[in-house]
C-alpha cells in the first residue's frame, strides 16, 4: 500500500484485465466440464427421446410460470430499482385466493358443467385470484414502499423483507397451517398422450396462459398510452414527470399489472401442484427473481427468456449431468453464475442497466 | 370543501376497521376472552388518535402559510407560495373551529368503524349460527372468537341466539372510541396553542443542572438495571409469577441496549472510560447471573452481533450487498463440526479410520480448530468474491444469495459428507485450560453462560478489529469503492485487493461465529442455514444502524432477543416482528443508532445508498424538488 497512485492505479487496471482473462478462462472451464459431463454421463444413460421431450416440456410449463412471476419483479425494478422481494407472496395469495374461489365453485357444482360453464368458472377464478393479488400488491406499494422512495437502497430492501414474512405468517395465522388443496375438475384433469410423450393438460393449459399473458403484457407496454408512460418512467423519472406523467400513477399501474400477473400464476401453479400453502410463494418467487437477473433485471424480454431457460435447465439439468434431481436448485443457481461470470449484467442487460444496478 | 374533511373521516375509519377485521381474523379477540371489546376499541382509539393528532398538525401549519405537499395530490409545480394562498385561507378558517372539526371527524370515523365491525361480526354470527361453516376459510374465526368480540357466550352464536342490542354496543363502542380520541386531540391542541413555542431548548428554562441530571440518569440506567437482574436472581425473588425468565430476558436486553445510549451520553474522555470500563464489567457479569435459557438466547445475540460486524465490513463498508452471508456462517460451523465430532460424517470417519487414526474422539479443540475455520471461511469468502467481483448491486445480491443456497444443498445432499438432513451430532464444547462445561462447572457458570461469555469477548474483539479497520486506510479504500468503483480505482485503490479483501474479512468474522453456533448448538442440521440468516444478519445491521457497531449491537437485540421474549405469544410473534420491521424502516429509516457517516446519507435526498449513480441522484433530487406528497407526511410521521 505504500506504491504511488499511479503505480497503484496501473496495477489495478492490469488486475482487472487479468481478471476478467482469469474468469472467462473458469467459465469457459466450467462450460467444457458440463459439456464433457453431458455427452459421457447424460447421453450415454440411454434415455429415449421422449423423456427428453416430456422433460422439456415439464421445464417450459415451469418456465411459464416463471416468466409470469418475473416480470413483475423486472416491471418493478425497472421503474424503481428496488427488489420486491414480496413478490412471491403476491403470488401465493392468489393462488390462496384462488383455492377458495374454487371451493366456492365446486360447492355450487359449477365444476361438473358443461364445459363452457367449466372454462368460465375456471377464468372468473383466475381473475378474482388476480384481483386479490392485485389488491394486495397495490396495498403493499401504498404502505411498505411508497414512504421509502427517497430511502438509501436497502431500506426498502428491508421493508420488503419484513413485508413478505408479515404476508405468509398472516396468510398462516388466518387460514391454518394445514396445506390447501386444489381438486381439479374432470375436464382438466387428463392429459394428452402423443406417442410416448404425455402432456398433462394444466400443463398445456398453463404454457398457453403464460404466452397469452405476456403477449397481453407486450402489447400493453409496447402500444398503448399507459405503456408509453411506463416506459418513460422507467428510462427518467424526472423527465418523465415534466412531461405530464403522473409518476405516481404509473407506478401504482405497475405493480398492479405485476401482481396481476402473478396472480394468474399462483393460480395456475395451485392447479398444477394441487397445493397450496402460506410459503408456498417463496422458492417460485426466488426463482423467478433469479429468472429475471438471468435475463437482466428491468429488460422484459430478458425476464421472459431467463425464466424460460431456467425452467428448461431445471427440468432437463440433473438428468443431463446424470445427478440427482435434489440437485436442480443447485443447476439453477449455478447456471446464473456462469451466465452472469460471462455477462455480469444478465443476458439482455444493457450496459447501460450496469450503471443503473 | 366541507365534504373533504368528511371523506378523510371515513376513510380514517376503513383503515381502522381493516386493521380490526386483521386482528379479529388472526383470533386475538379469542385470546383476549370477554374484554375484547373495549380492548379492540381502546386499539383504533389509539389509532384514530394517531391519525387525528397527525392531520390536525398538519392543519396547524397550514394555518402559518405553508402548505404540506401531502394534501395535495398535484405534481409539484403547483405548490408555491401563489399556488397555496388561496387554499391555505380555506384550511386556515378550518383551522379556526379545528376544535369541532376535529370532535366531529373523529365520531364520524369510529361510527364508521364500528358499523362496519358490527356487520362484520354479525353477519359471520348469523352465517355460523345458520350451519354455514366459515372455519374452513377463516381458521380463526370460530365461535369463541366471535362470541369474544360480541361479548355473549359461545354457545349463544352457535344457536343464532345474539340479541341486536350487542350489535349496537359494538356500534356504540367504536364510535365513542372515535369521540374519546378527538376530544384527546382538540383538547391538547388548545392547550398546545397556549404554549405556543417549540419545547426544543430545554436548557433555557431549566438549567445546565437539569440537562445533567437528565445525562446522569441515562447514564445510570443501564447500571440500576444491571443491579435489579442481579437481584431478580436471587433465591425467592419473583415479579409476575412465571414469567420471571422472560422479565429477565427482556431486561437484560433492555440494559445492554441503554448502555450503548449511556455510552454516547457519556462525555469523551475519561468519563466516557469509565463508563465503558463499569459497563463492560457489569455485561461481563451477566453470564454468571442469568440462567441457562436467557444466557442461551444472550449468547445467541452476540454470536449474530459477530455476524452483523462481519458483514457490516461487505455491506456498511465495501458497499457490496452480500444476501448468501449465511454461507461462510455454515462453512465455519460445519468445519468445526468435522473437526470436533468427526464420527458423525460417514465419509471422514471412514478416512480417518483409512490413515489408522480413531475417529471417536475430537480432532481438535475449539481453539485449535478456529483459525482452520476461520482460514476455511475467508478462502469461502475469496473463493466467492473471484466471480462476483465485476458485479454491482442487485446483481451480487443475487448471485451471493445462490452461492449461499448452493452451500446449503450441498450440505443436505452430500450426505456421505455432512450426514445430510440428519446432521453433525455430538460438537464439543469449547473449554479452557482443560476446563470444558461438561467436566467443570464453574461456579455459577451455566453451560451456556459460558458461550455467552465467548460470544461477548469474541464479539468484543471483533468490533475492535471492524473499528480499527474502519479507520485504517483499507476502511477508507472501502468507502470510496462504496461511492465510486471508477473514481476509486482512479485514484488508486486497487479494487480486485480491496473486494476480495472485504470478502474475506467478512468471512473470516463469520466463520468464526459459526464455530462458536455449532458449538453451541451441539447438534448442526443443515435447516440452521437456511437464507433466513442471510436475511436475519442483514436485517439486524440496517435495523439498528449501518456501519455503527454499536447499532449492530441493539439491532442484534432487537431482532435475535425481542422474538424471544414475544415468546409468551408465540403465535403473533413472527408477524408482530414484520411488521415492526416495515414500521421501523418508514420511520426511522437510518436505523435506531446510525453512524455519523450514515445519518447524512439518508437525510441528504441526493445520496441514494451504495452504487447509485448520477441518474438516480438527479432523480431523487427532483422528486425532492417536485415534494411528492410522500415527503412532507414522512416528516409528520417522524415527528409522531
Amino acid at each position: 500500500m505504500t506504491s504511488s497512485p499511479a503505480t497503484a492505479q496501473a496495477a489495478g487496471t492490469d488486475g482487472r484485465t487479468a481478471l476478467k482473462q482469469f474468469t472467462r478462462a473458469l467459465g469457459a472451464a466450467i462450460l467444457l466440464l458440463v459439456i464433457w459431463r453431458v455427452t459421457t454421463v447424460g447421453l450415454s444413460e440411454g434415455y429415449p427421446a421422449s423423456f427428453w421431450i416430456s422433460q422439456a416440456l415439464n421445464g417450459l410449463v415451469l418456465g411459464g410460470v416463471y416468466a409470469l412471476v418475473a416480470l413483475g419483479y423486472t416491471l418493478v425494478y425497472g421503474i424503481l430499482f428496488m427488489i420486491n422481494f414480496a413478490h412471491g407472496e403476491v403470488m401465493m395469495i392468489g393462488g390462496i385466493t384462488g383455492y377458495f374461489a374454487l371451493q366456492f365453485a365446486q360447492a355450487r357444482g359449477w365444476m361438473e358443467g358443461p364445459w363452457p360453464v367449466v372454462v368460465v368458472a375456471l377464468l372468473l377464478i383466475m381473475f378474482i385470484g388476480m384481483a386479490a393479488s392485485v389488491l394486495i400488491g397495490v396495498t403493499l406499494e401504498r404502505l411498505a414502499y411508497r414512504p421509502l422512495r427517497q430511502a438509501p437502497r436497502l431500506v426498502p430492501l428491508i421493508s420488503a423483507i419484513g413485508a413478505s414474512l408479515f404476508l405468509q405468517y398472516s396468510v398462516l395465522l388466518i387460514f391454518g397451517v394445514s396445506p390447501h388443496s386444489y381438486r381439479k375438475p374432470a375436464l382438466i384433469s387428463g392429459g394428452l398422450r402423443l406417442g410416448d410423450v404425455f402432456i398433462p393438460y394444466t400443463g398445456a393449459i398453463i404454457f398457453v396462459t403464460s404466452i397469452f399473458l405476456m403477449l397481453a403484457l407486450y402489447f400493453i407496454i409496447q402500444r398503448t398510452k399507459l405503456g408509453r408512460a411506463m416506459r418513460a418512467v422507467a428510462e427518467d423519472r424526472s423527465t418523465a414527470s415534466l412531461m405530464g406523467v403522473d409518476v405516481n400513477a404509473v407506478i401504482v399501474v405497475t405493480f398492479m399489472l405485476g401482481s396481476a400477473l402473478a396472480g394468474a400464476a399462483g393460480v395456475m401453479l395451485g392447479f398444477h401442484n394441487t397445493v397450496v400453502k402460506f410459503n408456498s410463494g417463496f422458492i417460485p418467487g426466488l426463482k423467478a427473481f433469479t429468472a429475471a437477473v438471468l435475463g437482466g433485471i428491468g429488460n422484459i424480454p430478458g425476464a421472459m427468456f431467463g425464466a424460460l431457460l431456467l425452467g428448461l435447465i431445471e427440468a432437463i439439468g440433473p438428468s443431463a449431468l446424470g445427478i440427482p434431481t435434489e440437485y436442480k436448485d443447485v443447476i439453477a443457481f449455478s447456471l446464473l453464475v456462469l451466465i452472469l461470470i460471462f455477462r455480469p449484467t444478465g443476458l439482455f442487460g444493457e450496459v447501460l442497466s450496469e450503471k443503473k444496478a | 370543501m366541507p365534504l373533504e374533511p368528511a371523506t378523510r373521516a371515513v376513510r380514517t375509519g376503513l383503515v381502522a376497521f381493516a386493521f380490526l377485521a386483521y386482528l379479529i381474523l388472526i383470533g386475538v379477540p379469542g385470546k383476549i376472552g370477554s374484554s375484547a371489546l373495549p380492548v379492540l376499541a381502546l386499539i383504533s382509539a389509539l389509532f384514530f388518535w394517531l391519525t387525528l393528532r397527525r392531520e390536525s398538525a398538519v392543519l396547524s401549519t397550514t394555518a402559518t402559510g405553508e402548505l404540506p405537499a401531502a394534501l395535495q395530490n398535484k405534481p409539484g409545480w403547483e405548490i408555491g407560495p401563489k399556488g397555496a394562498s388561496g387554499l391555505s385561507r380555506v384550511q386556515g378558517f378550518l383551522t379556526s373551529i379545528t376544535g369541532i372539526t376535529v370532535v366531529l371527524k373523529g365520531l364520524l370515523a369510529g361510527c364508521t368503524t364500528g358499523l362496519l365491525i358490527a356487520v362484520l361480526s354479525g353477519a359471520s354470527a348469523t352465517a355460523i349460527g345458520n350451519g354455514v361453516s366459515i372455519q374452513p376459510v377463516f381458521d380463526k374465526i370460530v365461535p369463541v372468537n366471535l362470541a369474544a368480540l360480541i361479548g355473549v357466550s359461545p354457545g349463544q352464536i352457535a344457536q343464532a341466539e345474539v340479541p341486536f342490542a350487542r350489535f349496537v354496543l359494538q356500534f356504540l363502542f367504536f364510535g365513542g372510541a372515535g369521540l374519546l380520541a378527538a376530544l384527546v386531540v382538540a383538547g391538547a391542541k388548545s392547550s398546545q396553542l397556549q404554549a405556543a413555542q417549540p419545547a426544543r431548548p430545554i436548557a433555557r428554562f431549566t438549567g445546565p443542572t437539569t440537562v445533567n441530571v437528565v445525562r446522569y440518569t441515562g447514564i445510570a440506567l443501564p447500571f440500576l438495571l444491571l443491579a435489579y437482574i442481579a437481584w431478580l436472581g436471587l433465591p425467592g425473588v419473583s415479579v409476575f409469577g412465571s414469567n420471571e425468565g422472560t422479565v429477565r430476558l427482556f431486561i437484560t436486553l433492555i440494559a445492554t441496549g441503554s448502555g450503548q445510549f449511556a455510552l454516547r451520553l457519556s462525555k469523551p474522555g475519561r468519563e466516557r472510560t469509565a463508563v465503558s470500563v463499569l459497563l463492560g464489567l457489569g455485561v461481563l457479569a451477566m453470564p454468571f447471573i442469568l440462567d441457562q435459557f436467557q444466557n442461551s438466547v444472550m449468547g445467541l445475540v452476540f454470536i449474530f452481533v459477530m455476524m452483523g460486524l462481519g458483514l457490516n465490513i461487505v455491506v456498511g463498508y465495501a458497499g457490496l450487498l452480500d444476501l448468501g452471508y449465511v454461507a461462510f456462517f455454515a462453512i465455519g460451523a460445519y468445519t468445526y463440526a468435522f473437526l470436533s465430532a468427526p464420527f458423525s460424517s460417514p465419509y471422514i470417519s471412514s478416512l480417518l479410520i483409512h490413515l489408522g487414526v480413531s475417529p471417536e474422539s475430537p480432532l481438535l479443540g475449539y481453539w485449535m480448530a478456529l483459525p482452520v475455520a476461520m482460514l476455511t471461511a475467508a478462502i469461502g469468502g475469496i473463493l466467492l468474491g473471484i466471480p462476483v467481483l465485476r458485479m454491482r448491486g442487485d446483481y451480487l445480491a443475487i448471485v451471493t444469495l445462490g452461492f449461499g443456497e448452493i452451500i446449503r444443498l450441498f450440505m443436505l445432499n452430500l450426505g456421505e459428507l455432512t450426514n445430510g438432513p440428519r446432521g453433525i451430532l455430538e460438537i464439543s464444547q469449547p473449554a479452557l485450560f482443560g476446563l470444558s462445561p461438561s467436566n467443570v462447572t464453574f461456579g455459577m457458570l451455566s453451560s451456556q453462560g459460558w458461550i455467552f461469555l465467548l460470544a461477548l469477548t469474541s464479539s468484543a474483539l471483533v468490533a475492535f478489529v471492524a473499528i480499527r479497520l474502519n479507520d485504517s486506510r483499507l476502511g477508507r479504500a472501502w468507502f470510496a469503492m462504496q461511492e465510486d468503483e471508477d473514481v476509486a480505482e482512479a485514484t488508486g485503490v486497487h479494487l480486485v485487493r480491496t473486494k476480495l479483501l472485504a470478502f474475506a474479512i467478512g468471512a473470516t468474522f463469520a466463520g468464526m461465529a459459526g464455530q462458536l453456533y455449532a458449538a453451541r448448538q451441539i447438534n448442526i442440521f443443515p435447516e440452521n442455514f437456511s437464507l433466513f440468516v442471510s436475511i436475519d444478519a442483514l436485517a439486524l445491521i440496517i435495523v439498528g444502524g449501518i456501519g455503527s457497531p454499536a447499532g449492530i449491537v441493539l439491532g442484534a437485540l432487537a431482532l435475535k432477543g425481542l422474538p424471544e421474549v414475544l415468546r409468551g405469544v408465540d403465535e403473533y410473534r413472527i408477524v408482530t416482528f414484520a411488521a415492526l420491521l416495515v414500521i421501523m424502516m418508514i420511520v426511522r429509516p437510518a436505523g435506531i443508532l446510525p453512524s455519523a457517516r450514515r445519518r447524512i446519507q439518508v437525510s441528504d435526498p441526493n445520496e441514494l445508498g451504495p452504487d447509485s449513480d448520477g441518474v438516480l441522484d438527479e432523480e431523487a433530487a427532483q422528486l425532492q424538488a417536485a415534494g411528492v406528497a410522500e415527503s412532507a407526511a414522512n416528516g409528520q410521521e417522524e415527528a409522531v
